[in-house]
């Protein structure tokens, strides 16, 4: 299946444009205050970011990173019934009384209380320990993973453990499963075939691994 | 209504959207603005407001708070390495995307540098909005496997002997970089120290702070 988010040591970009500022348009500023504001995430984190990596690959490729949180909100809104295609494309019959505003205090303190905890309680013991060599799985799942091809099929040492996190894949399904949650960190040459010695340390689940 | 998590369903959806919509991005925004307006979802002074508050409130100086203190204090420091997320709840920076933070830390041996190659997690409620270029497909897609390669591009030359750890934000943790304390910066005030420290420095595409301009 195509994955065009997967991004991780694909060519051909160019160099990076290190002055950009975070947003070039006013659209943009007001995009992220939408995604922040409106109460269009009805599911899981994984299931927004799955609606992301489910618009048409060349689309994803060439819209604006904000028009694809605009689009992507607009669709998970449509896909829970917030709201209507045709209400969004023909305007809405019956105007709903207005929200009342929050304040710039009342949104400051609001930030405080959207942090999410995401580790959850695990019934059996993890099957790997630090200092622990693992090996990724090669073959691609149907639907979501926060696997990235890059490192498929790769060996990388333990170096974190962080008990048990909900697991993405199932997450994007609805489902509240968690995992073992470890840092793996996989040398250049591992990854690369370059023994400048360097490394990459990715965030991996337990089913991500082949079994010990 | 919950939603499907049918992804035949809203590959469906994404498709008529981008047929039927506005090329412009400026009216889709828009557009999904008004909706939401009329049905009742959001108060567009909560949309202004929001704009507001992270241009002027939440924003790298968040960050740079975290990283003056822990350069001065060395139980904060020791905190902020076991627990970022609850170090930087006591200072009342936590919130979204923080929840999980971890905090990595620059050695004269070790440069970390943070990216997401699969969509651009980043620690809102600490660093504020990532720059552009955190959220690109260049940056994405190279810092993983060129790193020195795009550290140029920021203007950072490493010697050989320091080693770069890059890490990928695949799950809900998240990373900020403790950059190095500059030499001659003894006896500064929290306050002044924070005044150096740079965003790209706690995203780790920037290594050395320059004292220029401090106070």
């Amino acid at each position: 299946m195509s994955r065009p988010h997967d991004l991780g040591g694909q060519d051909g970009f160019g160099k990076v444009d290190v002055n950009a500022p975070p947003f070039s348009h006013g659209w943009e500023a007001r995009q992220w205050a939408l995604s922040r504001n409106v109460p269009i995430r009805a599911g899981t984190i994984d299931w927004w970011r799955h609606g992301v990596e489910n618009m048409q690959p060349e689309v994803y490729a060439s819209v604006p990173y904000f028009e694809k949180w605009c689009l992507n909100d607009l669709a998970q809104g449509i896909d829970a019934g917030i709201f209507s295609m045709e209400e969004l494309l023909q305007g809405v019959t019956v105007v709903a009384p207005p929200r009342p505003a929050k304040s710039i205090q009342e949104l400051y303190d609001g930030i405080r209380r959207s942090a999410v905890d995401y580790q959850r309680p695990m019934a059996t013991p993890a099957a790997f320990s630090i200092g622990d060599m693992v090996l990724t799985k090669t073959e691609m799942p149907v639907g979501h993973t926060r696997l990235p091809g890059y490192a498929m099929g790769k060996s990388g040492t333990v170096i974190a453990y962080h008990g048990g996190h909900l697991y993405p894949d199932a997450g994007a399904l609805g489902r509240e499963e968690p995992d073992h949650l470890y840092t793996v960190e996989f040398t250049s040459e591992a990854l690369w075939g370059d023994a400048r010695g360097d490394t990459v340390c990715i965030d991996l689940w337990e089913q991500y691994f082949e079994a010990p | 209504m919950p939603s499907t998590y049918d992804r035949d369903n809203i590959a469906r959806i994404h498709k008529e959207l981008h047929s039927h919509l506005p090329p412009d991005p400026a009216l889709r925004v828009k557009a999904l603005e008004s909706l939401a307006i009329e049905k009742g979802l959001v108060a567009q002074e909560t949309l202004d407001n929001w704009v507001e508050l992270y241009a002027n409130k939440v924003g790298p100086m968040r960050g740079a708070q975290v990283i003056a203190r822990a350069w001065t204090d060395p139980d904060f420091h020791a905190r902020l390495l076991a627990d970022a997320g609850q170090a930087v709840a006591e200072l009342e920076f936590d919130g979204h995307a923080s929840a999980h933070l971890k905090a990595v830390e620059n050695t004269g041996e070790i440069h970390n540098m943070v990216v997401c190659t699969l969509c651009s997690c980043y620690p809102f409620s600490v660093l504020g909005m990532s720059p552009a270029w955190y959220r690109s497909a260049a940056y994405r897609a190279r810092s993983v496997k060129e790193p020195r390669a795009v550290l140029a591009e920021f203007g950072v030359a490493l010697p050989e002997t320091v080693k770069v750890r890059v890490w990928d934000s695949t799950a809900e943790l998240r990373y900020l970089v403790i950059p190095q304390r500059p030499a001659g910066t003894d006896g500064w005030s929290v306050e002044a120290l924070a005044n150096i420290v740079t965003r790209d420095s706690m995203i780790g595409t920037m290594r050395d702070l320059p004292l220029l301009g401090a106070t």
